[in-house]
């Protein structure tokens, strides 16, 4: 005990217990703080206490022997009494906790609590059901507004999954009408390509074509617009267009690259955001006679293109001096030129590959030699297989490997090899 | 796909009698049955399922679409009739499992012999002339009533997560008929059931059927189960002294009556 | 991954502005905004140091020209200073080794 009170505490106390004692048990049964009601088996109301009746706006005389239980809810609460409250009761012979709602005579509603007990006779068979009601009131207005917090908080979590699905469809639509659809046949000329795209959300800037030019030739090209996203896909596409227009009116490697250069200068130079590109444009000429297939092309600033021999050599196509493209109003670009023989292949690439990490951070990239050495191995094979094997080396870089990535491979098998794999 | 695992199939009583399904309603579970399957366990092989969403049925299974129409609780009963190789089985519907019934009698009419639809109704919605009981709103009340004790159950629950050492099978009730309704799951149940119109289908009905009423029913009054009796020719129409929805379970002795004199005569 | 920082300092030629940690995709535009931020007067000369950027993507390359042409806008020279080799292999292969001003280091890059 903190704190003793020295006084006599009976005179006071003696008062209220007395007032208690004076507290009969029907008397707390008719002002019980919740309502009582026992009911026949079939629900028909047997006895009520006046807490239940001053609720319900109800006389005694009017439910008694008149009314079942279920004759007191709303019709939705019926349905649930019905199909649910009553046969669990049937079957455990209680049930506790139901939140239903009571009619009110002049038609209001009050959400009760409710909970029932089956009393048993001496031989086991059911008699009545006990029901006691509380008011919820106050409890269901706290419950409804959980309910539509977690209502609203659902709906926009279901609003913004689908919106987000909705622009990945509409992103995997745009990267794929960035991309062609199938590379065409080329007589004496095996073709293979593969796309790395590093982020669903993110559309890529890298772009790769071909196309026929004439009867004879076919034009060719990769390349990488500096940026990601719609940005740069626009100019992704705009790029794309543009060279295969400008191959069809002058198929000149570095004509295609100049037009290129004139339209993305004056397109976007005057915006303050600059936006250019680095390109790989080409045009092969296979010449049935021989079996060889020339092949001419201009770089503006690209990384340089591989060649593969089929004795198993691989060396770069250097391209120096070519400019980014879109930078200046006129840009020089280099041009270089090869012979493809049975079982050489040319391989273009984007800087997704060169520049993976290969190691924590950005300390160790993959860099220009590691990939001869890698292609030098896969010399003699034909597109298909370089691309798969460079495929492969792409998904070993795993998380390395975060920007998009784009592969094309152009060959001229060698007589009586089987490709192992179709890309 | 193992459809005993999908709807907890059980199978009981006389391997060599003729096969009954019973088939609970919305809102509870195989275990309503409980005052039926003595009745009938000596003289027949009784099969009792839960459909999904319900009891102990596997709720991985559960496809909101398929669950949207009466037609895909009703694939699951031709299927439950195909797993076990069931022919000519007699099949025990209550509420809206009687119209399941009756889907999958059309459906599969090689599997089901005979129909006991318990407190049928078609149509719950009053159409026109024809009474069904209840309005579009009355059933939107329902759903909220569904959705307040989502969280009201938390007082239920209570028990059965400290356990209740001295009535264990208290728990376990409690567990198989609260623990399994999902809500959202219940929902779909509960719109598919009382949305539905499966007035036409009636008419369809092939086999013997014996209709159960009761004299006092909250959800399928008498005169829908007139109303069921009328559109199926050649039913027969039994009305039973019981108040409530569930006379299997407030007076099965009339109801087990009713349901074994029925399937006698089928033999 | 190191986040970009940069400061900005006034030489005798003009404003050079230090770029430390790795420059792309997810900063350029900051650098960007940084520099067209700063004030030029004709005749003055940007410079960036670059020695301590451990990184730079294409969109780093991007920024780089707009940062070039930023200065050509107000008549101002541009140069970069101490980039660290990786870049430089990049930027040739781009073929800005033709049309940018490099320095081995700002002080080189800030004389008269």
């Amino acid at each position: 005990m903190m704190c003793r009170e020295e006084h006599d505490p009976r005179g006071a106390d003696q008062a209220v217990f007395a007032a208690l004692l004076e507290d009969s048990a029907e008397e707390l049964y008719e002002s019980a703080p919740c309502g009582y009601l026992s009911t026949l088996m079939d629900g028909t109301i047997a006895k009520i206490n006046a807490t239940l009746l001053g609720w319900l706006g109800r006389e005694r005389a009017a439910v008694v022997g008149r009314m079942r239980f279920s004759d007191l809810l709303t019709v939705g609460g019926r349905l649930y009494h019905e199909t649910h409250f009553a046969p669990l009761l049937r079957m455990q012979g209680e049930i506790s906790g139901i939140a239903l709602e009571i009619r009110q005579a002049d038609g209001g509603r009050v959400p009760v609590l409710v909970s029932s007990v089956v009393k048993h006779g001496s031989t086991g068979e059911p008699l009545l059901i006990r029901t006691t009601v509380f008011d919820a009131r106050d409890r269901r207005a706290y419950e409804e507004e959980l309910l539509r917090g977690r209502k609203v908080a659902e709906e926009a979590r279901r609003q913004a999954e689908a919106d987000r699905a909705r622009l990945q469809d509409a992103l995997a639509v745009l990267q794929q009408a960035l991309l062609p659809d199938a590379l065409p046949p080329i007589p004496g000329v095996e073709t293979a390509s593969y796309y790395h795209t590093a982020s669903p959300d993110r559309l890529g800037g890298d772009f790769y074509d071909v196309f026929p030019i004439d009867g004879k030739r076919f034009g060719f090209f990769l390349g990488d617009v500096c940026g990601k996203g719609p940005r740069a896909a626009a100019v992704t596409s705009l790029t794309r267009y543009t060279l295969r227009a400008a191959a069809l009116h002058d198929p000149d490697p570095v004509s295609a690259l100049t037009t290129l250069n004139k339209v993305l200068h004056e397109r976007y130079a005057g915006e303050g955001d600059p936006r250019f590109c680095t390109v790989v444009f080409g045009v092969l000429e296979p010449d049935a006679a021989t079996g060889q297939t020339a092949v001419h092309l201009a770089s503006g600033g690209h990384p340089p293109a591989l060649v593969l021999r089929a004795d198993g050599t691989a060396g770069f196509l250097p391209t120096p001096g070519g400019l980014l493209v879109g930078i200046l109003p006129a840009a020089p670009f280099a041009t270089a030129t090869t012979v493809l023989t049975a079982g050489d292949t040319l391989l273009l690439y984007t800087d997704g590959l060169t520049e993976a990490r290969t190691g924590e951070g950005r300390a160790r990239l993959y860099g220009d030699e590691a990939l001869l050495s890698f292609v030098t191995d896969h010399a003699g094979e034909r597109p298909p297989d370089v691309i798969h094997a460079l495929t492969e080396l792409l998904r070993g870089f795993g998380d390395g490997l975060d920007d998009d990535t784009a592969l094309l491979a152009l060959g001229v098998p060698a007589p009586g090899t089987e490709t192992k794999h179709t890309i | 796909m193992d459809v005993a695992r999908r709807n907890n199939v059980t199978v009981t009583g006389n391997p060599q009698g003729p096969a009954v399904l019973l088939a609970h309603g919305f809102g509870c579970d195989q275990n309503m049955w409980r005052s039926t399957v003595p009745a009938l366990v000596e003289d027949y092989r009784v099969v009792l399922f839960d459909y999904v969403g319900s009891g102990r049925s596997d709720p991985s299974a559960f496809v909101p679409d398929r669950y949207a129409s009466l037609e895909g609780y009703a694939r699951d009963v031709v299927e439950v009739c195909e797993a076990l190789d069931l022919r000519d089985a007699a099949f025990v519907g209550h509420s809206v499992s009687a119209m399941i019934g009756v889907l999958a009698a059309d459906m599969a009419p090689e599997r089901i012999g005979a129909l006991v639809m318990v407190a049928p109704s078609p149509r719950y919605i009053d159409d026109e002339d024809y009474r069904g009981g209840f309005s579009a709103q009355d059933i939107d009340e329902l759903l909220d009533a569904l959705e307040s004790n989502y969280l009201g159950w938390s007082a239920v629950m209570a028990p059965v997560i400290m356990g209740n050492a001295d009535r264990p099978e208290l728990g376990e009730e409690l567990k198989n008929s609260f623990c399994a309704t999902d809500p959202d799951m219940a929902r779909v149940f509960a719109r598919t059931t009382f949305l539905s119109d499966s007035r036409d289908d009636l008419k369809r009905v092939r086999v013997p059927t014996l209709v159960l009423d009761c004299t006092n029913d909250a959800i399928a009054p008498r005169e829908v189960g007139a109303f069921v009796h009328r559109s199926i020719p050649g039913s027969t129409l039994v009305t039973l002294d019981a108040t409530g929805h569930c006379p299997h379970m407030s007076a099965p002795e009339a109801t087990n009556e009713a349901i074994t004199r029925f399937l006698a005569g089928l033999r | 991954m190191s986040p970009l920082q940069i400061t900005l300092r006034d030489a005798v030629t003009g404003p050079v502005l230090n770029v430390t940690g790795e420059l792309d995709y997810t900063n350029a535009a900051e650098l960007l905004d940084r520099i067209t931020a700063v004030a030029l007067q004709p005749g003055r000369r940007l410079v960036l140091d670059l020695g301590g950027m451990r990184f730079c993507d294409s969109s780093g390359i991007s920024a780089l020209i707009a940062a070039r042409n930023h200065a050509l806008a107000a008549q101002a020279d541009f140069a970069l200073a101490a980039v660290p080799d990786h870049t430089l292999r990049v930027l040739r292969i781009v073929g800005l080794d033709q049309i940018l001003t490099f320095h081995p280091d700002s002080d080189t890059a800030t004389r008269p």
